[in-house]
This record gives structure tokens, C-alpha cells and sequence, in this order.
């Protein structure tokens, strides 16, 4: 029997696939609210949308740090994280999240009430608010290729995944809101862009599925639960389908429609949702295999 | 000061779980949590079938991956290699659960410290005197029995092993029991493609 004839095994006593089952929707939620919510509010620093601000700042701060609270198992005790910066992207996360509220804060209330802080203050918390939201596009998809255990992730692919995710979710959402409120030409530009980063998105999802067919065992045996087993709708369908090229499809089309580019974003979202919940679904790690050699006592 | 590692014959097992059951007395494990199982692998088609059985347990790593994302320093290694957690420290974000590449490490929720052993929801005398140590919300997982080792003890899986096919013992000491079993039998690590470099080894 070769590693991929073996079956997943739950929690039996068989030498086989195990899923990860401790990252679930919740962590799901709060990844793909942290992602969203970064790259919205990074783009507005350059585009000064208000709303953007806002709605970046609220899904951080309430859908980001939420989920995580939901899903800790003493969420009381979440301040210790902060311990280890030097080594856990956990840890950097969490102060990454902290830093972005309290500075992110300061630009949105800028941002709606102007004149009320000094300007270099506001400058600086824009730089700094910019750093951390870009710390937040990432460090997750760093956290998951951290270690080697799943084959799925373990791949530098990973956060440059969240990257482009979280700026092609940040730019539709931007494109939705700023329609009628930003400037023609910044429109046709973030367009551009738009267009841009959904084909990298497309490029990036597909070559982190090639490289973890590739991997490891436990790689291998996740890109076949994505693409023949139940999965296999939901990402076929869903996450390049819908996620990439109806929303490509959209992008073109709607240049001169505000109905049009919010559909573009809904479809956007829920392609990358999608991918993020099978992402932890199909994270299977290696059997333990190596020493299974089949032989007669 | 002595290097704590354990060596499994796979000749000798023959998939008694013994040590599992032991293993839950001595820590008074929740229904559903092991830290050590015996891991069956079937191949072949009757009338020619093999069954070989697997060992499994945390395996004490050289470089536990499970301490390196640790985000609150609960997961940490002693001088002797043991890798523990300190509850109190423990937030159960599950960062390490998910970074054992052996799956050894449970998460204990609710339902482990209230439905029982016979999952009828009432904890037996003998529950009650061992699940109050435990906090839920927290990670748990094997620590090769560190009060028997402290105390000049093998851990409880190695003492009940009928066929004397876990072997544990200092690994720095070259005369040692399971140095002996690595040096002659060439013993193998699970999964050295992780570079985790495991304290647990493998012959036959």
C-alpha cells in the first residue's frame, strides 16, 4: 500500500491521514476578517476613503479579533501572547492587531472629524497604522507555513496568498464603496489594479496547489481532497470560478456600474472565504509512515 | 544530566495497547484523549495479510516545533529534554496542536472533564481525584510521566509493556539501554524529513 491508497483515519488506531481539526470556521473568520479589513484599510491611506477607514478598522478590531476570542480556549489569559514576539507569529500578530486599532483609530477619527489632532500626529499614526495592516496581510499565512506538519501550508506560497487576498478583498470592497465618492480617475486606476490582483491571486492559489501536490505526503493527500473528493465543488466552483473569474468578469464589465462592481466584490469575498475554510478542512499532516514498512515477525 | 529518550521494538509489539491503558490510569486521561496509542497498519490481501503495529507518542523533540510557536512560552523543554506545558500559561490557541507534526497533543474542552469515562456524564471517584489538575481550555500532552522519571521510575507505558518493547532510557549515556538498541539495530526517527529531531526511535 502506498501512502496516498491510505484512507483518512479520524482518531483510529491506523496508521494514516489525520486532518487538523483545530483551526475551524471560527479562525476561518477571523483570518479572512483580519485580511479583508487590513487591505481595505491600507488602501484607503492612499485613497482617503472614510468609509474605508471605518469598515477596515470595525472588521480588525471586532471580526478579527472576535473570532480569535471565540476560538481560544482561555481567551481571559489572550494577553500572555504578547510574551513571545521574537519567535511566534501568533505573538507578532497580536501586537500587530493591538498597534493597528489604537493607530488606525486615530487616522479613521481623523478622517471623519479633520483638524482636531495635531498633523504630524496623524502622519505618524498613519505610518504606523500602514505597518501594522500590512504586518496583519501577512503574518497569518506566515503562521500557517511556520512549521512543516501540514503539507498544505508549509509552503512559502502561503502568505503571499494572504497578501494578494488581502489587497485584491481590501481593493473590491474599496471599488464598492468609493463608487460615486472617489474621483473618476481614481476609480479607473484601482481598476486596474483590481484586475490585477485577481490575476495573481489566480496564479498564486494555483501554484500553492501545485507545490503542495508535489510536497509531502500530507500535501498531497489535501490537494486530492480539494479536487476529487466533496471538497471539490466548493473549490472548484467557488474559489476560482467565482472567486476569480466571475470577478474578473465583473471588474471588466462594471466599469461604469456601481450594481455591478458590488457583485463583483460579494463574489470576490466569498471565493476567498471559501478558500479559507478548506484551507483548514483539507490540512492533512503526513501518516507516520516511514516506519510502517510492511514485513512478517 | 541525563537525556531522557525511549526506543520501540517493532519486532516485540504486538498491539495490546497495554501502555495506552496505562497511561490513562497514570494521568487519568478524559474519555476520548491518549497521549500514547498503538497505531495498526494492515497490508497485503487475505489469505496473506500483515498487520504491523506503531507505537506513537509525543516524541520529546530536539526541536519541538510545538515550542518554537508557542506565543506565550507554555510549551518549553527541561534541561533532561522532557517537553512539558505549564497550564497556567496556556492561552489554547492551538498553534501547537497543529504544529506536532505526530499529532500528539489534545486540546481539553468541556465535555473531556465533564461526560466521564463512561460518557454518561458523572465523573467516578477515581475521575474526580485526577481531572482536577487539569484546566480546560489548555493544552496536554505526554510528558514521559516526569514525576515517575523525577522519582527514579520508568513511565507507566514502559513498566506495563508485556513484551518489554518500549525501551526508555538516557540517550547521552552511550551504555544505556536504548543507546545500545540505536547503535546495533540502526534505529529510525518518525518523520526525520521534519527536522524535529525526535528523542523517540524506532528499530526492527
Amino acid at each position: 500500500m502506498t501512502p496516498l491508497e491510505m484512507g483518512l483515519v479520524g482518531g483510529d488506531f491506523r496508521v494514516g491521514y489525520r486532518l487538523q481539526k483545530t483551526w475551524d470556521t471560527t479562525i476561518a473568520v477571523a483570518f479572512f476578517c483580519g485580511e479583508v479589513g487590513a487591505g481595505l484599510f491600507f488602501i484607503s491611506l492612499f485613497t482617503g476613503l472614510k468609509s474605508g477607514f471605518l469598515l477596515g478598522l470595525a472588521l480588525v478590531a471586532i471580526g478579527k479579533a472576535g473570532g480569535h476570542v471565540v476560538h481560544l480556549g482561555r481567551p481571559s489569559a489572550s494577553w500572555r501572547a504578547l510574551r513571545k514576539v521574537r519567535h511566534s507569529w501568533i505573538s507578532r500578530g497580536l501586537a500587530s492587531i493591538m498597534v493597528f486599532c489604537i493607530f488606525g483609530a486615530v487616522v479613521t477619527l481623523d478622517a471623519f472629524v479633520p483638524g482636531q489632532m495635531p498633523g504630524a500626529l496623524v502622519a505618524a499614526a498613519s505610518v504606523i497604522a500602514g505597518a501594522a495592516a500590512l504586518v496583519i496581510t501577512v503574518y497569518q499565512g506566515l503562521a500557517m507555513s511556520h512549521s512543516s506538519s501540514i503539507g498544505l501550508w508549509s509552503n512559502g506560497l502561503m502568505p503571499v496568498t494572504s497578501f494578494a487576498y488581502a489587497l485584491l478583498g481590501g481593493m473590491s470592497v474599496q471599488l464598492a464603496l468609493g463608487w460615486g465618492v472617489l474621483s473618476p480617475q481614481m476609480i479607473d486606476m484601482l481598476h486596474v489594479f483590481a484586475l490585477g490582483l485577481v490575476l495573481l491571486g489566480f496564479v498564486v492559489v494555483v501554484s500553492l496547489i501545485h507545490a503542495a501536490k508535489y510536497g509531502p505526503e500530507g500535501g498531497r493527500k489535501s490537494v486530492e481532497l480539494l479536487l476529487s473528493g466533496e471538497n471539490k465543488m466548493m473549490f472548484l466552483a467557488l474559489v476560482l470560478v467565482v472567486g476569480f473569474l466571475a470577478t474578473a468578469a465583473l471588474l471588466t464589465l462594471g466599469v461604469g456600474s456601481r450594481l455591478l462592481l458590488f457583485i463583483a466584490a460579494m463574489t470576490e469575498l466569498s471565493g476567498y472565504f471559501t478558500f479559507r475554510v478548506l484551507m483548514f478542512k483539507a490540512g492533512a499532516y503526513d501518516p507516520v509512515f516511514t516506519l510502517a514498512r510492511p514485513g512478517r515477525r | 544530566m541525563a537525556t531522557w529518550g525511549m526506543v520501540f521494538d517493532l519486532r516485540r509489539c504486538i498491539g495490546c495497547n497495554a501502555c495506552a491503558v496505562a497511561c490513562k490510569q497514570e494521568n487519568t486521561l478524559p474519555n476520548g484523549v491518549f497521549f500514547t496509542k498503538t497505531l495498526t497498519i494492515t497490508t497485503g490481501e487475505y489469505p496473506n495479510v500483515t498487520k504491523t503495529y506503531v507505537p506513537t507518542l509525543c516524541n520529546h523533540c530536539e526541536e519541538p516545533p510545538c515550542e518554537r510557536v508557542c506565543p506565550t512560552g507554555a510549551t518549553y523543554a527541561r534541561p533532561d529534554g522532557i517537553v512539558m506545558v505549564e497550564a497556567n500559561d496556556c492561552i489554547g490557541c492551538g498553534t501547537c496542536v497543529i504544529a506536532c507534526p505526530y499529532d500528539t497533543r489534545t486540546i481539553l474542552e468541556g465535555h473531556h472533564l465533564k461526560d466521564g469515562l463512561f460518557g454518561q456524564g458523572q465523573l467516578t471517584a477515581y475521575e474526580k481525584q485526577g481531572i482536577g489538575r487539569f484546566t480546560k481550555g489548555t493544552t496536554i500532552k505526554c510528558t514521559f510521566c516526569h514525576d515517575r522519571v523525577d522519582g527514579g521510575l520508568d513511565p507507566a507505558c514502559v513498566v506495563t509493556c508485556p513484551t518489554e518493547a518500549r525501551i526508555f532510557g538516557d540517550l547521552d549515556d552511550p551504555n544505556s539501554a536504548p543507546s545500545r538498541l540505536i547503535r546495533q539495530h540502526k534505529g529510525r526517527q518518525p518523520l526525520p524529513e521534519k527536522n524535529t529531531r525526535p528523542r523517540v526511535y524506532y528499530v526492527g
